[in-house]
Formats: C-alpha cells, sequence, structure tokens
C-alpha cells in the first residue's frame, strides 16, 4: 500500500518506474518530477489505491462505461525534504522534531490516474520546490490527509489534461475554481466532471468535450460556478495594446488568477503569478506600470509542471505576450472596470499639486483590487509609517467591500519595496463619475471624498488634511495578495 | 432625515479636515469630463465589442 522511495536527487525519480504499474504512466510522471522540482525533494511516500474525487468523477460518468478496463483508484505521490523518513513496519512518517512538525517538511502531492495517458491528475505542489517558479505566487492551502496525518500544503492545483474528455481549457477552468473552494468559503468545489458539463448548455456526452472548448464555454464555467466572469480581449488591430497587459498584471497582483486564452496556439492556460525584473535605475524619463517590470508570468499549464516561468517576450513555445485575452471571475460588486482605472491612474496626476506628488514621468504605477477590509488590516499593522490622522481617516472611511487601489512610486522608491501615494478608487463607482475615490494620500497631504455627496457637488465633497511627516522616505508598497516563494 | 444624513457625513467625524481650493482641482476636473470618462466610455465599448469577437476562439491544445 505504501513506499517509500529516497532520493539523493530528483533524477533518482527514475525509480518510480519500477514500483508503480506502467497504466499510471510513471515514467513519464518521473521524466517530468526530474526535470521540474528542485534537489530539496529528498524522499518521495507512493500511496496506492489512493480514491481521487476529481478522477472518480471521471471513472464513473466515462470510464467505467468503456470496453476497456480502468481501474478505479490512483497512486499519489507525497514529497518530504531529506529530515523526513517512513518506517515501513509501523507506517508511520517520522521527522527529527516530532509528527506535529512534518508539515514543515512536506512539499506537496501528485495524483497519478489508472489511464495509460495523461496520467498526471489533481497535483498540488509547493512553488518553494519548483525549478524556476516565479517570486509570486497565488495560492491558497490544500489539506491533505495520509496516514492519519493531517497535512497542509500551500500551492495552487494543476492536473494534466484527459485528452479524451477534457482538454487544455477545462483544466485551466477547475484549477482556478478549485483554488477558489480552497481560497474562499463562498465558492463550492468542483469536480472535472462537473467542469466537463458546465461548459455546455446541454450535457455533450461521450467524447464531445474532447473536441475543444471556445473561449464562451469557459465563461459559462464561471459563471454557472457563481462568479461574474469578466472577459478582456486584446486589440490586434492596434500594433500594440499595453493597456492589456497592465490590466491583466493588475488582476494577477490582485490575486485572481487568470483563464488566458493565446489564440494562435488553441490554447488556455492559468495565470497564477509573476517575477519582477531587477529593479534598475534607468534615469530615462516617462511614466512606467508595473507590467513594465515584469520579467516572467507563471503559467499553470496542463502540458508542464506548476508555475512554469513564461517571460513576457522571446519565449518558447510562447511567450506572456502571446495571450490575446483572459478571463478574470471577480466577485459581485467591482463595477469600476479595470480599463477605467487604467485611464484614470494617469489622469490623478492632475491632483499632484494639492498632494505633493513625484513628477509623472518619473514614476512607475501600479494598480489592483483588495477589499476595504484588508486596506484597513494593512495600514494597522504599519500604523507608524502614517500620520494618526490619516489613520483615524482610513478606519472612518465607509469604503464598499471592494476597492482599486493605486500606488506612485519613484524609481528609487521601487526597487526597495516602497511607494510616494497611494490613491483608493471605490470599485463600485460608475464609468462617468468624475470623482470615483474615496481616498487620495501622499507623505505630506490626502485629499479625502465624501462619496454621499462629491458626485451631487465637488466642492462640498472633497476635504484636505495636512499630515505629520513621520520621517521615512515612502510608505510600504502592498504585496500582500501573492505569496513570495522561498526557493529551496 | 437631518439627523441621517449627518450620521451619513464622513468629514464630520474626522478631524482636522480643511476646505480644498477649487482652482486646485479645477484642472483634473477638465480633464475627467473632457477627456478621460469619454475616451473610458469608449475604450469599455471596445473592449465589450473585441470580447465578443474572442468568444469563439477554439481551445483545444
Amino acid at each position: 500500500m505504501y513506499t517509500w522511495l529516497s532520493l539523493k536527487s530528483s533524477a533518482d525519480l527514475a525509480q518510480l518506474e519500477s514500483c508503480i504499474s506502467q497504466e499510471y504512466g510513471p515514467k513519464r510522471a518521473a521524466e517530468k518530477l526530474a526535470g521540474g522540482i528542485s534537489d530539496a525533494v529528498k524522499g518521495v511516500l507512493i500511496e496506492r489505491n489512493y480514491v481521487d474525487k476529481d478522477y472518480r468523477s471521471t471513472y464513473y460518468h466515462f470510464y467505467a462505461k468503456k470496453g476497456q478496463h480502468y481501474l478505479p483508484n490512483c497512486v499519489r505521490l507525497h514529497f518530504f525534504d531529506q529530515t523526513v523518513a517512513f518506517d515501513e513496519s509501523a507506517l508511520k512518517l517520522t521527522c527529527p522534531e516530532g509528527p506535529e512538525h512534518l508539515n514543515d517538511h512536506y512539499y506537496g502531492y501528485m495524483v497519478l490516474r489508472p489511464t495509460g495517458i495523461a496520467t498526471i491528475g489533481r497535483t498540488v505542489l509547493s512553488p518553494d520546490v519548483r525549478s524556476g517558479a516565479s517570486r509570486y505566487i497565488i495560492t491558497a492551502n490544500h489539506k491533505v490527509h495520509v496516514l492519519g496525518y493531517r497535512l497542509m500544503i500551500e500551492g495552487f492545483p494543476s492536473m494534466d489534461q484527459h485528452v479524451d474528455i477534457s482538454v487544455c481549457a477545462h483544466v485551466a477552468c477547475w484549477s482556478i475554481l478549485r483554488h477558489y473552494s480552497e481560497r474562499y468559503n463562498s465558492y463550492r468545489e468542483f469536480l472535472t466532471h462537473d467542469i466537463t458539463l458546465m461548459a455546455h448548455q446541454f450535457d455533450p456526452g461521450g467524447l464531445i468535450p474532447s473536441k475543444g472548448l471556445e473561449v464562451s464555454h469557459a465563461e459559462r464555467v464561471f459563471q454557472v460556478a457563481g462568479t461574474y466572469p469578466v472577459h478582456v480581449t486584446r486589440d490586434t488591430k492596434k500594433a500594440s495594446d499595453p493597456s492589456f497587459y497592465r490590466q491583466l498584471s493588475a488582476y494577477v497582483e490582485s490575486g485572481f488568477p487568470l483563464f488566458a486564452a493565446m489564440h494562435k496556439h488553441g490554447h488556455a492556460v492559468a495565470v497564477v503569478g509573476y517575477e519582477r525584473r531587477t529593479p534598475v535605475n534607468t534615469q530615462v524619463p516617462g511614466m512606467r506600470y508595473a507590467w513594465d517590470e515584469v520579467q516572467t508570468l507563471a503559467f499553470v499549464d496542463d502540458n508542464n509542471l506548476p508555475y512554469l516561468p513564461v517571460p513576457v517576450t522571446g519565449g518558447a513555445p510562447y511567450s506572456a505576450e502571446d495571450i490575446d485575452a483572459f478571463i478574470v471571475a471577480l466577485p459581485e460588486k467591482v463595477f469600476y472596470p479595470a480599463d477605467a482605472v487604467d485611464r484614470l491612474a494617469p489622469t490623478l496626476f492632475k491632483l499632484g499639486g494639492v498632494l505633493d506628488l513625484p513628477p509623472g514621468n518619473q514614476t512607475i504605477i501600479r494598480y489592483f483590487i483588495t477589499t476595504g477590509s484588508a486596506l484597513r488590516h494593512f495600514v494597522r499593522e504599519r500604523e507608524s509609517e502614517f500620520d494618526p490622522k490619516l489613520v483615524a481617516t482610513i478606519m472612518t472611511l465607509p469604503f464598499a467591500q471592494f476597492v482599486w487601489i493605486v500606488e506612485f512610486a519613484t524609481e528609487l522608491q521601487w526597487a526597495v519595496g516602497q511607494i510616494a501615494a497611494r490613491a483608493v478608487i471605490d470599485a463600485t463607482a460608475s464609468l462617468r463619475e468624475v470623482m470615483p475615490l474615496w481616498l487620495m494620500h501622499s507623505r505630506t497631504h490626502a485629499l479625502v471624498f465624501n462619496r454621499l455627496t462629491v458626485s451631487l457637488d465637488l466642492q462640498s465633497g472633497i476635504r484636505g488634511l495636512k499630515l505629520a511627516d513621520m520621517g521615512h522616505t515612502g510608505f510600504t508598497r502592498m504585496d500582500q495578495n501573492l505569496r513570495p516563494t522561498k526557493t529551496k | 432625515m437631518d439627523e441621517e444624513k449627518k450620521q451619513g457625513d464622513v468629514f464630520e467625524a474626522i478631524e482636522g479636515l480643511t476646505q480644498v481650493d477649487p482652482n486646485a482641482l479645477a484642472d483634473f476636473q477638465r480633464a475627467m469630463n473632457e477627456e478621460v470618462i469619454p475616451e473610458i466610455i469608449k475604450v469599455v465599448e471596445e473592449r465589450r465589442m473585441l470580447a465578443a469577437e474572442s468568444r469563439h476562439w477554439p481551445l483545444k491544445c
């Protein structure tokens, strides 16, 4: 039932082939793992007869109906570091600090399906052991039960497409929705077979899903799942559409994984993170955006292990700039679109005379969505950075649930994770509002907006607030939605 | 009603607020009304049209 495999290096994963039956595709899994995980993984626990809910959903509705016999159970591989050992006679995992610390040495799991081809099923792997994983990854905590231990792994779910009943687009939808069900208790769990059904108005039956999806089907999956999908497409008639990529980057920075379509490749992936380029002091004037500082995006692609780092340009077989359209599955109550924020953000420099903003052509702009409560929590944890009057203002303003944050940083501030000023925009604002803001502040001044009156009478709906010098060179950048990778 | 309005007036609850010189807001207000809002309306409609076109893209790799 259980076998322990000790690894000197990831090349030793080839031993999986001799431990696991061929219908689970151990050779291909071993090759993928050896090429994609770091040497920090020193032990693999092979768990046989594992009942995987996602595979079972396809087994009950598809594989069990076939003439070829398919097994109902899967094999699951668990990955540990060098401190963990397996006592085969007692069926116990041991580590020096005791079993309650097993979780500190656990790097996740991979399910192998007994389908002969495309056998890699539900996988949640720590970004820390994924070779080349991007610096920031959207993650959730996934519970794992094995040998009576309750473990937790922080990662983003992935799997190979089944080929015969699901394709890349199903897998991208499944990954995102499984992340949602683990991260937010307001979303239910959807199994692989559920996703194939949700894509269509009626049960297409049999092999129809394998003929592929259209982008609209993915949009439908997210609608049926109870989210409010926003579908953004690049304007390919223009020579370039930087606003499209700025929006893409903004949603990822907000912690929303994206369903991304690459038209010329007929392929869909989930975008789950990014890595910024090393900050450089260019001294070249010109307004820049957070997207301009991105070096790679992290993809969950059903042809690869998760967190595939994909360069913005010049990658093979594709680059981040090959993304032509994306769907972001938003919660309700985000009415003010990223397109509007993208246009509004540079216009806010026209308030620079009141707020003492840095010059627009020396500024890096970053915008993203968060909740009013997350903003308050962020400020509360860094109270010493803020004039108490500003803290009181942020605690008092009756934010709607979601706000857009726009941060302004000079090149020097950007390099050290600081900002010069921050605007808080009402995510429920209407497109035609002149002042869709709650607050905007720098280190010296703030503008406070009364959302009850500002749209009726601009003058009575805005007040100024002079802020005390708190003795720092910039506020902390609000980098909090994604998990920083700790490479091992 | 007046009492409700007063309680809803967030400015009453924040200390240290001052009036803002209307001239300091004029340029922003003009830009929003004459350039930014019309551009936002236009670009949101353009994105809607582009999304409609891309809905039929096949994805099967």
